[in-house]
């Protein structure tokens, strides 16, 4: 059993006659780790399941060596801000984050100091002592996440958690997403924001009508997808000579100015013999200034493996 | 013990103040308001007869069935009300009077005297007796049984409604724990206002009475059948609760426990023995201090279904209510550790 790893195997899981999830194989090492996939296509399950708060029909689950069916266990280790909007009736934002501090056995003085810094980490302080009741869907978010967040814990699963963040928290959100990563920790979110996923994600998991469609760095991902050719944005001066060059040397599919003027856009299903011919042209005196992969992100893949736009 | 403390400190407060409450406080408090309005009536008829001139209760006595209406008005003097009237072909009269402690109504047909009818301004014994009902079939049987329904099956369905449960999920508390933690706060919360609820009752019951009536029984047995009446909604609220508590997390609707309940309880008086301990109604009704009155004209299935079990000896009452609400908390507890947020699809 590895202690660094969240593991399902074999995960099945159906509300009734409906998949929630099917036959899942996982193995999610630390970093910052994105789900991704349509409404409905059991990101909230996987993450639920994570959690313990639903249990597998099938398969089990461990979470850095850790079976969700203890939570006593779990949950000192893991932080979970859900997509579920309401908390216990007649808490404020900072009754929420340190009742369950008090919950983890930390002292009444320690689990006020870790609230309100919890709570000032995603800039709420002013609004610590009014109710939740009282919050907009934003603020809300914002203290899921300020209590999921207080207890310092190793893993961190993230339903949609920047819906509702202005772009400074945003930002800071993010960064502190980075740095737990960067602790060895586990960070697991989905986000329908594909371009902000693509930005700090360190992989992705594309999850369609309860199956795992790929996993892995958004890289590796994409080199698996074989029928899709790969798109480059050659950044150069002499786009129309480059072309030409390029259609001798390497096994070019096709080769577009650029309507930008930024360059030229090529197609390739050989990325190998591809970058070799760049080389050769390069030192051969053509100026290139820079190759830029354009399908090498998570939007592509979500419309190679699952289809439809984002 | 920290965690259960703490889940029941945060949840005590829902229990005591929730707007869904209200209705628990009514059904507590009726009793205590009956009394006290009793009470009322009772000093009222006390002022309004003390100003009326008596009839010696020895003069009423003498009228043998039979006397006509002149003879005994002759020997009683003027009544207090004199009231006739007239059925099919009979002609009924009747003449109301006070002897001091009584009112008597003397009822005569078509002129001769038919009965004699004597009912105290108050009765100590018969409060006592009225008291030992009220408190079994309604107190128990519905005020403690729906008070508890509406405090304990809230505690897991109602934070399933409000979409607030996994907060305690995704705490670092065995689900053992939290069972019992939000079951401290329920029973917290219903033993207060269902044991005050009893306590508030009994002192209407005796703030009314004459003091020649209250103080022997204050120096007797008032303390003793105080302790039990509260003892006995305070162990009510425990054992209705904990079942209470574990339909909430098997059954959305309230309305379906609460009837195989309710009908559970009705008819165990006539189930075999052994199954008569699996009621709690059956222990409580075993440490209640005065047996409740039945009428005897009451219909013969309403006199079955308020029919006392065979009684329990007061420890094994005791003993047998803890097991049983025991034997209920473990089976609710096995059942949280597979119970799965679901508020609906993803």
């Amino acid at each position: 059993m590895s202690h660094d790893l969240i593991l399902f195997d074999g995960v099945s899981k159906f509300y009734g006659e409906v998949l929630g999830v099917n036959k899942v194989d996982l193995q999610i090492p630390p970093g910052i780790t994105s789900l991704v996939g349509p409404n409905g296509s059991g990101k909230t399950t996987l993450m639920n399941l994570m959690a313990g708060l639903i249990h597998p029909g099938r398969g089990s689950v461990f979470v850095r060596g850790i079976s969700p069916f203890a939570p006593e266990k779990l949950m000192r280790i893991l932080g979970y801000a859900t997509q579920y909007d309401a908390a216990p009736r007649g808490l404020t934002g900072f009754d929420f984050v340190r009742a369950g501090l008090l919950l983890h056995g930390f002292a009444a003085a320690e689990a006020a100091r870790r609230a309100e810094a919890a709570i000032a980490t995603v800039a709420l302080t002013h609004a610590a002592p009014r109710k939740i009741a009282a919050y907009s869907k934003g603020m809300r978010q914002r203290i899921r996440l300020a209590q999921a967040i207080a207890h310092d814990p190793a893993v961190l699963v993230l339903d949609e958690p920047l819906n509702g963040l202005d772009p400074l928290v945003r930002a800071e959100t993010i960064a502190l997403f980075r740095d737990y990563a960067a602790r060895g920790h586990h960070v697991i979110l989905s986000s329908h924001v594909l371009q902000e996923v693509d930005v700090f994600s360190d992989q992705v998991i594309l999850i369609a009508n309860g199956r795992i469609v790929a996993e892995g760095a958004i890289r590796s991902v994409r080199e698996e997808i074989h029928e899709h050719p790969s798109q480059f944005l050659l950044q150069c001066r002499q786009p129309a000579r480059l072309a030409a060059l390029l259609f001798e040397q390497a096994d070019i599919l096709e080769a577009r100015i650029d309507p930008a003027g930024s360059g030229l856009r090529v197609l390739t299903r050989q990325r190998a013999a591809f970058a070799d011919a760049i080389q050769r042209i390069a030192l051969s005196g053509v100026v290139i200034d820079g190759v830029l992969p354009m399908d090498e992100n998570v939007d592509a893949l979500y419309e190679y493996l699952i289809g439809g736009g984002q | 013990m920290n965690q259960i403390a703490i889940i029941a400190r945060l949840e005590i407060r829902r229990a005591f103040f929730s707007r869904r409450a209200l209705w628990v406080y009514l059904l507590a408090l009726f009793p205590a308001a009956l009394f006290l309005g009793r009470g009322v009536s009772v000093n009222y008829d006390r002022r309004e007869y003390a100003a009326k001139p008596a009839t010696p209760a020895v003069v009423l006595d003498r009228l043998p069935v039979g006397t006509t209406d002149a003879a005994a008005l002759a020997a009683a003097g003027p009544p207090l009300r004199d009231h006739t009237w007239k059925r099919a072909q009979t002609t009924h009269r009747s003449l109301h009077y006070f002897d001091g402690s009584n009112r008597v109504w003397l009822q005569f047909e078509n002129g001769a005297l038919k009965n004699t009818r004597r009912l105290p301004l108050n009765s100590f014994d018969q409060d006592l007796r009225v008291y030992a009902g009220v408190f079994q079939y309604f107190y128990l049987r519905l005020a403690v049984f729906f008070g508890c329904l509406g405090i304990f099956i809230n505690l897991f369905r109602g934070e399933m409604i409000d979409k607030s449960l996994h907060y305690w999920f995704l705490a670092p508390v065995r689900r053992e724990i939290l069972v019992l933690g939000k079951y401290c706060a329920g029973l917290i919360a219903a033993a207060a206002i269902f044991g005050g609820g009893a306590l508030l009752s009994f002192g209407a019951l005796l703030s009314y009475q004459t003091a020649a009536d209250v103080e022997p029984y204050l120096r007797m047995d008032a303390l003793a059948h105080g302790f039990w009446y509260v003892l006995a909604a305070v162990l009510g609220c425990a054992g209705y609760g904990s079942v209470f508590l574990a339909a909430g997390l098997v059954l959305r609707n309230p309305i379906i426990p609460a009837i195989v309940m309710l009908l559970w309880e009705s008819i165990n008086g006539f189930l075999p023995e052994l199954l008569q301990k699996l009621s709690v109604l059956h222990y409580l009704q075993s440490l209640c201090p005065v047996p409740a009155p039945i009428d005897p004209s009451a219909p013969p299935l309403a006199r079955m279904i308020l029919s006392p079990a065979a009684p329990s000896s007061v420890w094994a009452a005791l003993l047998g209510l803890v097991a049983l609400t025991a034997l209920v908390l473990w089976a609710a507890t096995r059942t949280a550790r597979r119970l799965e947020i679901n508020y609906g699809t993803e």
